[in-house]
């Protein structure tokens, strides 16, 4: 497999419902929120923010964008900080991957993220009595004092790449192998596939004229790619989510 | 033998080379990295053989299609269908942790009276001696099913009265109901079929009649579209998610939809936009313009273009005559891209019974609801899954969950064409759990068994020769080969529905325009969702990000 797993996301057609939000957890088997638990403290592997145009009144305007890990292709800043060497670029799938066993919480690699889309578990993951009866059972839970991020629903690459190989296939059929989030968009909003792969309808959407990378002047060539017709919206794209005054979290 | 001082050097160097050289400390180190994620205390799921089942989500009276990942016996992940023909694969964000409810610390695991613990013949005694005593009600939240016709029989045969409490996706049809003499459960919004859809505030890109209907539609017609198939233009006072990605928002002033629903009529009759005649309403449009904060150009330029762009229909989120009344002028009720006749198939009907003050008892089915509170001094039977805290009624009974129960789901309330679909129980409830069907059995053996019921529902569709079910590959009834066949296939998931309805058979009569004020109450985002609580991951919208306005906590 020589593959560059990516998405498109089409802000146009994002209404900030939170299906990905909430269907990422579940399949990532991430605990409900603590008591205390904040926006800043709190696991959301995938987070949809909102941000506006900066008007008022009925000029205002708002966008969602869902932000995860980027999965960054070069320079990938979580990598390099890492002293554990627990947050690896896989060579065939270009899948920027997260280890919990190596992980021992120092943080630098959150610090690190220009996209603020790395996550620590402040606290041991718990489930109301009972309730780890629903948890996948293809995913291993975190537990607290380790960094965790979107992985693109790895367990899912390996369902997929557990049934090629069973059925004496070398690659994988590319509709086995759909992240939770790509699923379960309402609007068809999220595109998923191989960047590498001309023939990819990926591949043509992340080459459009509309589609942008976030912050993509510093270098890390993000996989996540963007698309919008408004240009208020581009406009965003090199503006940092969490240092703009009109960026909200969401 | 002597050990020199050589040797213990050389012997430690040669240890401490082996060491480096052998997998053993790195093995150690990978093995202390696995046990300290592995700690008693830290959950594991269950592991056990995986199969997928398809059915309809029973949460709400959507009934979205639903493929259920179990492990072990148990759900482990909800995602959509996309052979629904409603849904296409598309479900609300709550139901993708809608296998977590069934463990929510609030389910309702004993029946409890008035806040003790009690048991189900404590229940029964007390039920079967307000029947004895006088006339009972049972209140049904969702018309149409199985369970509706066990109630219905129950009420008539115990001269009680048999209640239905509609949503507000059902109320805001009421007025062509009334106006065209059409039960409210035959109508429905043909939006496939719409130009321009207006919507007076109804939340129709966050959870309005089925989810995923409109949203799809309108990501394929309308989303980033400058000039688009399908043009909506939402009326709200705040931008809202649905206004956020209108191709038009229009702000007015709290509370003034039915000004300027007068304002366009006034615009529509005035510059002979439309060719429907209808009663000219009493507001002039400089009123129109003080009420809503809209200049009169500005109301005038928004009918114009709402008339331009037609088929046009307008939404209400409850009922609002004075707003539906546009959708009479513009010639939408009974037209293709309006309001449409979708058949009268199991219409609800209603057993009026005795006055409210007279009942002994009111039972109430766990689709009721949770904040609906009958005007009564009768004793309140409840029947509820999950406890929404603070509950008026008497009795709290716990009913079946998620996937617990067998049922049928007639259309939902905002669709265009009549569906049918049945969900069978994927989980087996434990033995303190009880339907109010099976409670209602204990009492009256000769009501009719849900297992028949939906048998013979599924004959008659058989024998209509009407319609497709959509499975694994749509099938058309009429190449059926028996009722047990198609009975299958909706047992398995499937989804029967209608052919589309024709149009233009929907005489509406309108003799004065309607001054009603509207009666509706403020939706927050998880109203819609019918058990009172939601599924704990549901945090993360509004505690773990600020993405969403933490629900207005529901009591009753």
């Amino acid at each position: 497999m020589n593959a560059r797993y990516g998405m498109v996301i089409d802000l146009d057609r994002c209404t900030g419902c939170g299906a990905c939000m909430i269907a990422c957890a579940a399949e990532n088997n991430v605990p409900p929120a603590q008591p205390r638990a904040t926006y800043r403290t709190g696991v959301t592997p995938m987070l949809v923010r909102k941000a506006t145009n900066g008007q008022e009144g009925a000029l205002r305007r708002e966008v969602f964008v869902p932000i995860t890990c980027m999965q960054c292709e070069e320079e990938t800043p979580c990598v390099s900080v890492c002293p554990q060497q627990a947050v690896e670029v896989d060579k065939a799938t270009g899948i920027v991957m997260q280890i919990p066993q190596r992980c021992l919480g120092c943080r630098y690699c959150m610090t690190a993220c220009p996209y603020h889309a790395r996550y620590f578990n402040w606290w041991d993951p718990q489930w109301p009595a009972g309730m780890e009866n629903s948890l996948n059972p293809g995913v291993a839970v975190r537990m607290r004092g380790v960094v965790e991020k979107c992985n693109l629903c790895h367990a899912r690459l390996h369902s997929a790449m557990a049934k090629a190989a069973a059925e004496g296939k070398r690659e994988i059929d590319p509709a086995d192998y759909v992240p939770a989030c790509v699923e379960a968009c309402p609007t068809g909003a999220i595109l998923f596939g191989n960047l590498a792969d001309e023939k990819d309808p990926v591949y043509a959407a992340a080459h459009s004229a509309d589609s942008f990378r976030l912050l993509a002047r510093i270098g890390t060539e993000p996989k996540i790619h963007y698309k919008s017709t408004q240009a208020w919206i581009r406009a965003l794209a090199e503006r940092s989510t969490e240092h703009s005054g009109e960026a909200q979290h969401g | 033998m002597k050990v020199s001082r050589r040797d213990l050097l050389l012997g430690s160097a040669g240890v401490a080379a082996g060491l480096v050289f052998t997998p053993v400390p790195w093995k150690l180190l990978g093995d202390a990295s696995i046990w300290t994620q592995n700690w008693p205390w830290i959950p594991q799921p269950a592991h056990g053989p995986i199969e997928t089942k398809q059915s309809v989500c029973t949460l709400c009276a959507a009934g979205c299609g639903i493929r259920v990942r179990m492990a072990a016996g148990w759900p482990v992940g909800v995602s959509g269908v996309s052979t629904h023909p409603l849904t296409k694969g598309a479900l609300c964000p709550l139901a993708f942790a809608a296998q977590q409810l069934n463990w929510h610390p609030q389910r309702l695991r004993e029946v409890r009276h008035r806040g003790r613990a009690a048991s189900w013949a404590d229940a029964k005694a007390a039920f079967e001696k307000a029947c004895s005593e006088g006339p009972v009600a049972i209140v049904d939240g969702r018309p149409g099913r199985a369970a509706s016709s066990v109630f219905e029989a129950f009420a008539a045969k115990h001269t009680g009265s048999y209640q239905v409490v509609l949503g507000p996706e059902n109320r805001a049809l009421l007025p062509y109901a009334e106006w065209s003499g059409v039960p409210v459960c035959a109508l429905g919004y043909d939006l496939e079929n719409a130009r321009t859809v207006v919507s007076f505030g109804a939340s129709l890109l966050d959870g309005w009649g089925t989810p995923g209907r409109f949203t799809r539609l309108w990501s394929k017609r309308a989303a980033g579209q400058m000039d688009p198939p399908l043009r909506l233009i939402q009326i709200e006072p705040s931008l809202s998610r649905t206004a956020a990605r209108a191709w038009r928002w229009v702000p007015v002033k709290e509370g003034s939809e039915a000004a300027l629903a007068a304002g366009l009529a006034r615009v529509l009759i005035e510059e002979r936009l439309t060719s429907t005649k209808g009663p000219v309403p009493p507001m002039t449009l400089a009123e129109a313009s003080t009420q809503t904060g809209l200049s009169i150009e500005e109301i005038r330029d928004l009918a114009r273009t709402i008339a331009a762009n037609r088929p046009a229909v307008v939404i209400t989120p409850d009922a609002n005559p004075a707003v539906a009344a546009l959708n009479v002028l513009l010639g939408a009720v009974g037209a293709s891209g309006g309001i449409v006749l979708r058949g009268k198939r199991r219409a609800a009907s209603t057993i009026p019974g005795p006055a409210n003050n007279s009942l002994r008892a009111v039972l109430i089915d766990a689709t009721v609801p949770w904040e609906y509170v009958p005007q009564s001094d009768a004793e309140v039977f409840r029947f509820a899954a999950w406890d929404g805290g603070n509950s008026k009624a008497d009795w709290l009974l716990p009913a079946p969950g998620f996937l617990e129960e067998l049922t049928d789901l007639p259309t939902e309330p905002t669709s265009a064409v009549e569906t049918y679909a049945i969900a069978v129980n994927l989980l087996t409830p434990g033995a303190e759990i009880k339907s109010a069907t099976q409670f209602l059995a204990q009492i009256d053996g000769s009501l009719p068994e849900i297992e028949k019921v939906i048998h013979a529902r599924c004959e008659e569709l058989f024998k209509s020769r009407a319609g497709t079910v959509f499975a694994a590959k749509a099938v058309a009834v009429a190449q059926s080969e028996s009722a047990q066949k198609l009975e299958e296939q909706l047992r398995g998931g499937g989804v029967w529905m209608n052919d589309a309805p024709r149009s233009g058979s929907l005489p509406c009569t309108l003799k004065q325009w309607p001054t009603d004020a509207a009666k509706s109450r403020a939706l927050d985002w998880a109203s819609l969702w019918a058990p009172a609580v939601l599924p704990p991951l549901a945090g993360k919208l509004y505690q773990e990000s600020n993405l969403r306005e933490a629900p207005a906590r529901r009591s009753a």
